[in-house]
């Protein structure tokens, strides 16, 4: 559609593009993965492009290739209504080191997609401010979305979580996250007076 | 609190100096679709917020690679399940652009008064769940009579209130029923009505105005950065909506406004929803004029459409164009693309890679309300508690989109 | 090397072979249905046909037609090239063919796809063939469009018993003619024809007689429709549901390369069909062969027995060592089969070469019928196998049979079910203890005192060295079925119980050490019981 932007592209970083198409009217980049930060500033910044959206950032797990996995960003300039497609290849056959630079600096939304990213595949993205499974929880073996994640796995059953001031996060704790001010009233027959108690006693977790 | 007749003084009361940690959801009546949000608070207001989803995550993405492509529409259904009507046209729209195929006119327009129905369905839930949240309990019922009206549509024209899998690679499962058009006319005529007696309800009440004015604000631009699209992005000020930017479909040749806001509140994201849905309104009033009541509603071509069924068992040919297409599947051709629609949560595309034979490779969906929400800290940070709830529910972020 | 372009892609061939030969050896597929790569050309479908371009300086050959022009609403006389059948057409050096890029023969094709499907029944739901059906595939390839025929369909006698094991269809019939030359050239048995005319064709026995040679099977399989069924097979498995191994037929000597097809979801085994195997069986099986298959599930062994007695795993094995401590190694004989594959037989052989026991013998399914097309007299697929690995040392049943009657045997460690001579069962229930590996009941299991279940050649992966010495792999297709295991496995877990030390630990070291030796052991006798066949079947190139 819009060869002007492939041009562009190709004239600033001519090797840094592998390869690129327009099928289907979706122009498409491929990049080498030393350089996909480079670009995608690039194209943020210059005022030809002004790719002011990053809309989506996903994956494709190609087993069979090497590298194996294709990261693939789609970019949309709000000023100017043009869209591309970049798409650079990462990780070694066994899925051990699949990396790339992050780009969360550049767009606000590429934190949580490079996140889900990362759940789903195990692509790391250096760089990264907050790299955790977002989807998934912390605990879950592996990245789904690979195509060896055979779909009936099923994960192990795991233990309540031990995090620290559980007991001080509603509704666990018995104090609701207040230590002060509760009192407790002990309505024994033996006819104690503790009902006059003289001060509330702070109950702590040590007591339970 | 400590007893009256304490000497405060005297008491040992241990104030407590660090921020409090609250948990809020998943399981909470105000978390629209189970999302968890732990808050460090002090006092009232959110120093820090971290906003965990993924609670309704049921794997789709991976699901579609194992059956065939026609099998994604009844995933396609569940993500937004507000207004499934809306993702079976985006999914069949980006499988007949990998295609090369155009459904015909016909189709087109029902296309569209069903995906505008869906709209409607999608923010009367919207608003009238944040009505509710505020107290407001009288409005969100009649949104919800309005939205039964909807639902029975969807039930008549394809013979499930919610979740239908009505949509196809070329076409859709059944052509509109007789009484389509003036079925619609008469439910949407009962909206707008409907609508009108909400604003007056809303409007003037000076608690609705006060928790949603100037709540919930985020600029322009880091709405831009973060990806937002749709009603959140037009209530911040950006006019972009892929029907107007990009039209598919014969929304290029439909007269319709896009509502903007200018102070990108809850407020505005409240307004911008009920002046949407009057934009539909208008939008499925012009496609009920335009649409043909006879002619095709599927694409000719025996390698996508199934036959009809009494060609099915009484000729070889159908029986044989049947066979192949259940048991193998519609072969959409090798590569990628990416194909988009607006919904009612803004931007939502496919991005479909494809290997040529009938399993899909990678089906991708680009859930607008996922960004939305990627949003939510920077929206509630610096906020109160209490504008949690009506700002949480403007975002209108639905479980099943967000997730997958 | 010359060569011929299809459809400006450039295909290498040798003198004398035709467009579609050329075509199918690059692996480039013109449609076709009467043409089959082991068969002579019949050209009667007129799938193939392709048009030729002209040599340089020659006009193209044209033909005059009428056509029908939607414009005018009337046939108007045109001019079309005439297509050759790819089947027939010799290829030549630099010729030009057009089979896709060619409009003429694509509208041939659809063409010839409407009128095969005019009489045909509605039948696909009901139809074996369905989901690997010619006329399936070409319909959405080739024609994708309704008949314009608005008669009756022509109905013909369906379910006709053929013979014991084909059941036939006229009205599904695209008259091919492939059965009938599977049945002239393959069997050496011209028993099918075709009688009538026009569409009232119809396939049919010599009258007098069955379809009972011993390709009957290979009818079925090359037929291209559901006309031709097999009665064995019809009505219990869809093909879809079916997985595929790469076996190797364990019927006879020969070794044909076979498919085994499976059903993943409840393991069972339905049909065999043949692998291409242009060193042993080119494209065919037998008879016997294709339904050795329902050995796999009949008359198995599955639990271990003790005295008849089934009993845990733990117990069979402690008996086992028992026995084979209380005797003597001298005394100590193992009892290889031919049945079994290379992997259980080194894996016995070990095991006595561990235990010190020096009396080896062998034995196997008794001989029977043999032809000079495929089949061999000798039933067992491994006796070449077993004489290799035991450096010819393994002596024959007859002998087994005087060492039991001498009391030289305490403790003998058979593998196997079954015996050469069944005459001899007799003698194997004397004084010796016997601990059998065996996967079906038979002459060794009964008279053991203790049985532990092997696996069946189906359920492990197996080397087989046929009558031509070939060392051939067959997959494993189901998992092993009841308390059975590979019997390598059995020997495996002996071992342990007895403290001895195998050369192995791993399937896959045994696996490699049952391959073909670098340099063949000179001590290799060839085998003596089987005859190599006089004429190779057909299908040579």
């Amino acid at each position: 559609m819009s060869q002007a932007l492939i041009e562009l592209v190709k004239q600033s970083f001519p090797d840094a593009v592998l390869e690129s198409h327009s099928q289907l009217g979706d122009d498409t980049l491929v990049l080498a993965p030393g350089r996909w930060k480079e670009v995608c500033r690039f194209l943020k910044d210059h005022e030809q492009s002004s790719m002011n959206m990053l809309i989506d950032l996903t994956a494709v797990d190609f087993p069979n290739r090497e590298p194996r996995f294709e990261v693939v960003a789609h970019l949309y300039s709000l000023d100017r209504g043009h869209r591309l497609r970049l798409k650079t290849r990462v990780g070694d056959r066994d899925g051990e080191t699949v990396e790339l630079d992050t780009i969360a600096d550049l767009w606000g939304s590429a934190n949580w997609l490079e996140r889900e990213c990362y759940d789903l595949f195990g692509v790391t993205f250096v760089g990264h401010p907050d790299l955790r499974r977002i989807l998934l929880y912390p605990e879950f073996d592996g990245h789904p979305l690979r195509k060896d994640y055979p779909a009936e796995r099923i994960q192990p059953l795991l233990q309540y979580r031990d995090e620290p001031n559980i007991n001080k996060v509603a509704p666990f704790g018995p104090d609701e996250g207040m230590p002060f001010g509760r009192q407790t009233h002990k309505f024994g027959i033996e006819g104690e007076d503790d009902h006059l108690a003289p001060r509330p006693r702070v109950i702590t977790p040590a007591d339970n | 609190m400590e007893p009256l007749d304490q000497d405060l003084d005297a008491s040992e009361l241990e104030l407590p100096t660090e921020p409090m940690l609250l948990n809020v959801g998943p399981a909470h009546p105000a978390m629209h679709g189970t999302v968890r949000i732990v808050m460090e608070l002090s006092g009232e207001v959110i120093e820090r917020c971290d906003v965990q989803v993924g609670y309704l995550h049921r794997g789709f993405e991976k699901m579609c690679e194992r059956g065939n492509w026609t099998q994604v529409f009844p995933y396609a259904d569940r993500l937004n399940y507000v207004s499934p009507m809306l993702n079976n046209v985006g999914f069949s729209l980006a499988c007949e652009k990998l295609l090369g195929v155009t459904v015909p006119e016909r189709c087109q327009w029902y296309r569209m008064i069903l995906g505008e129905m869906a709209r409607i369905s999608d923010h009367l839930t919207c608003d009238g769940a944040m009505a509710m949240e505020l107290g407001a309990f009288t409005p969100f019922l009649w949104m919800i009579k309005c939205r039964e009206m909807v639902w029975e549509v969807m039930e008549e024209e394809t013979g499930a209130r919610m979740t239908h899998s009505f949509g196809r690679i070329g076409g859709m499962a059944a052509p509109p029923t007789d009484g389509f058009k003036d079925h619609v006319r008469a439910v949407v005529a009962h909206i707008m009505q409907v609508l009108g007696e909400v604003e007056r309800l809303l409007l003037g009440n000076r608690i609705f105005l006060d928790r949603l004015e100037n709540v919930g604000v985020i600029s322009a631009e880091d709405a831009i950065s973060l990806g937002w699209t749709g009603p959140c992005l037009r209530a911040a000020g950006v006019p972009y909506d892929v029907r107007k930017a990009h039209p598919y479909m014969k929304y290029g040749e439909v007269d319709f406004d896009v509502p903007v806001g200018t102070n990108s509140d809850s407020f505005d994201r409240f307004m911008v929803r009920i002046a949407e849905m009057r934009q539909s309104a208008r939008i499925i009033e012009q496609c009920l004029e335009r649409m043909p009541d006879s002619g095709p509603v599927n694409v000719d071509d025996p390698r996508i459409i199934l036959p009809p069924k009494n060609e099915v068992y009484n000729t070889i040919e159908g029986t044989i164009q049947h066979f192949k297409i259940v048991m193998e599947g519609v072969k959409l051709p090798a590569g990628e693309v990416y194909g988009y629609t607006e919904a009612g949560n803004g931007e939502f595309g496919f991005y479909l890679v494809s290997d040529g034979s009938g399993t899909p490779y990678r089906v991708r969906i680009r859930p607008p309300c996922f960004l939305v929400t990627a949003g939510l800290e920077r929206v509630i940070t610096g906020q109160m508690m209490a504008d949690v709830v009506p700002s949480f529910g403007s975002l209108n972020m639905i479980g099943g989109e967000c997730d997958r | 090397m010359p060569s011929f372009k299809l459809d400006d892609k450039e295909i290498p061939f040798e003198p004398g072979d035709t467009i579609i030969r050329a075509a199918h050896r690059a692996g480039v597929d013109v449609p076709h249905y009467c043409w089959h790569p082991g068969l002579s050309v019949a050209a009667n479908c007129r799938m193939c046909l392709v048009e030729l371009m002209p040599p340089p300086g020659r006009p193209a050959m044209m033909l005059d037609v009428l056509s029908w022009d939607d414009l005018h609403q009337t046939y108007l006389p045109q001019k079309k090239p005439k297509l050759q059948p790819a089947c027939q057409q010799a290829a030549a050096d630099g010729m030009v063919v057009k089979s896709q890029t060619s409009e003429h023969a694509v509208r041939a094709r659809s063409a010839v796809q409407e009128l095969l499907l005019l009489n045909h029944p509605v039948d696909c739901p009901i139809c074996d063939q369905a989901g690997e059906c010619r006329l399936q595939d070409y319909w959405l390839e080739h024609q994708a469009s309704k008949k314009r025929m608005r008669d009756e369909p022509v109905h013909k006698p369906k379910g006709v018993v053929f013979g014991p094991t084909i059941v036939y269809d006229a009205e599904r019939c695209i008259m091919c003619t492939r059965c009938v030359r599977v049945s002239a050239e393959l069997a050496k048995d011209p028993v099918l024809s075709m009688r009538e005319r026009g569409n009232l064709n119809e396939i049919t026995v010599a009258p007098g007689r069955q379809l009972d040679h011993n390709y009957t099977l290979m009818t079925e399989y090359v037929c291209p429709v559901g006309a031709l069924t097999s009665s064995d097979f019809r009505f219990k498995a869809r093909v879809w549901f079916l997985r595929s191994a790469r076996t190797t037929c364990v019927g006879c000597a020969t070794g044909c390369s076979s498919f085994t097809d499976f059903d993943p979801r409840n393991q069972h085994v339905y049909r065999y069909r043949p692998r291409e195997n242009m060193a042993v069986n080119k494209y065919w099986m037998c008879d016997e062969g294709m339904l050795d298959y329902q050995r796999i599930h009949q008359n198995r062994v599955l639990e271990p027995r003790l005295k008849g007695e089934d009993v845990s795993d733990a117990a069979a094995l402690a008996r086992a060592a028992e026995i084979i401590q209380a005797s003597a190694p001298q005394k100590t004989a193992i009892l290889l089969s031919a049945q079994h594959s290379n992997e259980d037989n080194l894996a016995l052989l070990d095991l006595g070469r561990a235990i010190g026991a020096l009396q080896i013998f062998y034995t196997g399914r008794p001989p029977g019928k043999g032809d000079d097309i495929l089949m061999s007299e000798d039933k067992n697929p491994n006796r070449a196998g077993v004489l290799a690995l035991s450096g010819g040392r393994a002596k024959p049943l007859a002998d087994l049979a005087a060492a039991l009657k001498e009391g030289k045997i305490g403790a003998l460690i058979a593998l196997g079910s079954a015996i050469e001579n069944p005459n001899q069962a007799a003698a194997l229930s004397g004084s010796a203890q016997i601990v059998a590996l065996s996967s079906h009941h038979g002459p060794i299991a009964d008279a053991a005192a203790v049985v532990l279940p092997a696996s069946s050649w189906a359920e492990a992966d197996g080397t087989f060295v046929n009558r031509l010495g070939l060392y051939q792999e067959s997959d494993r297709a189901i998992v092993p079925q009841g308390h059975s295991r590979p019997a390598f496995r059995w020997v495996q877990e002996l071992a342990k119980r007895l403290g001895l030390a195998l050369p192995w630990s791993k399937a896959a070291e045994l696996r490699a050490l049952s391959q073909a030796p670098a340099t063949p052991s000179p001590s290799v006798a060839p085998p003596a019981a089987s005859s190599p066949p006089s004429a190779s079947p057909p299908g040579g190139e």
